[in-house]
């Protein structure tokens, strides 16, 4: 990869980035501080505009290209968004809770708290369909789905302290 | 009273010129053309003369002379001057000359293929129609010099500023700003200096040593230059900028040396400080500002009547200048390596003329009755700004149908020149 950098009087700075294939990206840095980004399909076409960042966004922009702005909190669960307020969550159910012991049909999981099972892991196997006569286990994960406020509720029921 | 006068004045002023801004972008073009002409329609010459509310059958407001705005009077001269200064400073303040001497063979090439076309055709016109070597040597100037603000902004909206004709025509647009400075300091010396020779050669050399003392407080100034803006206040920046910018544009002037060429060194001195970004973000508004009341004074200043003795001279200029910039561009965009369709585009883009046309025009206007003959400066005058209204709208009208004539001029070049340019650096 290549970098071609060239000085633009009165304007500010431009460099020329070699991308795979014949592309080029041009980023034009004005000496007010506003970024432009262009593209070229190759080296002598026509530069195509793309977009354009003030100072301060560009900087946090180029902090998250390089990777070194966000430093993910290790998550004491794992937490995957399905659609904008939708979840897909991983719960460890404690030997504690209520729910153990119970068959599906009768925990009332989803009228209690909106959120619906929809697998559980118990000793490395996956019972991927668990039906309403399937008993649930202490240590069992359990995967649910449900927007934000059903899995909180659901989270306080598996651990146990939601008598 | 007479302040009040003075303040809605100015008012006016600045309501006009943002009106003519406001239609200027409506309609994509280049602000200072419409700057000019709302200075001239406001002009003792249109609207003094114009009686409108008699046509209007209301007497309550003041008509005739009473309306118009006068370029004479002391704020909106003021004004102008500064707008000079402010041009200038900027253009010294983005003058690097370590970037130059990097990039020193193409555009020393590129550049002075620019110079010998266009300061020459220039001469060679001017003592046709005038007879007279002063007056060539203006009008050499003026046809000679491109626009770098309308080049440079019409470079970032078009989006060629991400483009390979980008560096040609920035790069010839240095090398004319620091011709030009030489250029003024010489100009404003034989006008100033008076009819003949020795004088003349007196008045540059007091010129030149000015320069040169200039030169020297850059050198070793910097460490001055730095300590001077080192402050966290924006305010305490702007205002030391300004009084280290003016007091020594003002003191050239009183002087008798070119408040421009002093306003370009001392831009050139803060060039190599730390604080160029601040001054140039914190400035730029203020010359913006100050710019404009320059175009709109010019316009002030000018009687469109005299347009029509001189329109047979403006024509003339266009069609040989316009053209032998599109030769010179064309040129430079070759010895920069660009293929026949980008050095197209150099040449197209490179035909504005603007601000330092004007600015030398003004400047001739100092001459006038003294080491120029009255008639001689009306006419270099009054050709100016005509000839940078027509040449400015030209310029930023030939960049945006470049597609166009890019079509059908581009497979004819090719056919022509088979064989690549020289070119070596």
């Amino acid at each position: 990869m290549t970098i071609y950098e060239s000085d633009l009087p009165g304007v500010g700075k431009k460099y020329e980035i070699e991308l795979e294939s014949d592309e080029r990206l041009v980023i034009v840095t004005h000496n007010t501080g506003k970024r432009e980004i262009f593209k070229k399909d190759m080296q002598g076409a026509d530069s195509e505009k793309i977009f354009e960042l003030p100072d301060r966004l560009a900087r946090k922009v180029g902090t998250i290209l390089e990777g070194a702005y966000f430093q993910p909190v290790q998550s004491k669960r794992v937490e995957t968004m399905l659609a904008d307020e939708t979840f897909i969550e991983w719960y460890s159910l404690s030997p504690e809770s209520t729910l153990v012991g119970k068959p599906l049909k009768e925990s009332n999981v989803r009228e209690e708290t909106g959120v619906s099972i929809v697998a559980i892991q118990r000793e490395g196997e996956l019972v991927s369909a668990p039906g309403p006569d399937t008993v649930l286990e202490g240590g069992d994960t359990l995967v649910v789905v449900g927007d934000r406020d059903d899995c909180r509720a659901f989270e306080s029921l598996v651990s146990g302290t939601n008598e | 009273m007479a302040a009040e006068t003075a303040l809605i004045d100015v008012g006016i002023l600045f309501a006009a010129v943002a009106l003519a801004g406001l239609i200027a972008a409506r309609i994509n073009q280049s602000v200072i053309p419409f700057y000019i002409v709302v200075g001239m329609l406001l002009s003792p010459y249109v609207l003094g003369t114009v009686d409108f509310p008699a046509l209007l059958g209301v007497d309550l407001i003041p008509h005739g002379s009473a309306l118009a705005l006068n370029g004479e009077s002391e704020f909106i001269h003021l004004g102008a001057e500064l707008g000079i200064v402010f041009l200038l400073f900027f253009l010294g303040l983005e003058f690097n000359l370590d970037r130059l001497l990097a990039a020193k063979h193409r555009i020393g090439k590129a550049g002075t293929i620019d110079l010998v076309i266009n300061f020459g055709i220039g001469l060679v016109l001017g003592w046709i129609l005038f007879g007279d070597f002063l007056a060539a040597f203006i009008l050499a100037g003026i046809v000679y010099i491109s626009s770098s603000a309308i080049i440079t902004k019409s470079l970032i909206d078009m989006g060629w500023i991400a483009n390979d004709e980008a560096n040609p025509m920035l790069g010839t647009l240095v090398y004319e700003d620091l011709f030009i400075a030489v250029y003024l300091a010489v100009l404003s010396a034989l006008i100033i200096g008076g009819g003949d020779i020795s004088e003349a050669l007196g008045s540059i050399s007091i010129a030149m040593a000015f320069i040169l003392v200039l030169l020297l407080v850059v050198y070793f100034g910097t460490a001055w230059f730095q300590r001077s803006l080192e402050t966290d206040s924006n305010e305490f920046i702007v205002l030391r900028a300004l009084g280290i910018l003016v007091l020594i544009s003002g003191a050239a002037l009183a002087l008798g040396v070119s408040e421009a060429v002093a306003a370009f060194f001392v831009g050139m001195a803060f060039s190599s400080t730390d604080h160029v970004h601040d001054l140039e973000q914190l400035l730029e508004p203020v010359r913006d500002t100050f710019a404009a009341v320059f175009f709109f004074w010019i316009g002030l200043e000018t009687n469109p009547q005299l347009f029509i003795d001189v329109a047979l001279l403006i024509a003339i200029a266009v069609v040989l200048t316009g053209p032998a910039k599109l030769i010179s561009g064309y040129w430079g965009g070759r010895v920069y390596r660009l293929d026949e369709r980008r050095s197209l585009r150099v040449g197209l883009g490179m035909t504005t003329r603007g601000e330092f046309s004007l600015i030398i025009a003004s400047i001739a206007m100092l001459g006038a009755g003294t080491t120029l003959a009255e008639g001689t400066a009306n006419q270099l005058y009054a050709f100016s700004v005509g000839y940078v209204l027509f040449m400015s709208i030209l310029g930023t009208t030939l960049m945006q149908y470049s597609s166009q004539i890019e079509s059908v001029v581009v497979p004819r070049l090719e056919g022509k020149s088979t064989s690549p340019q020289p070119s070596d650096d």
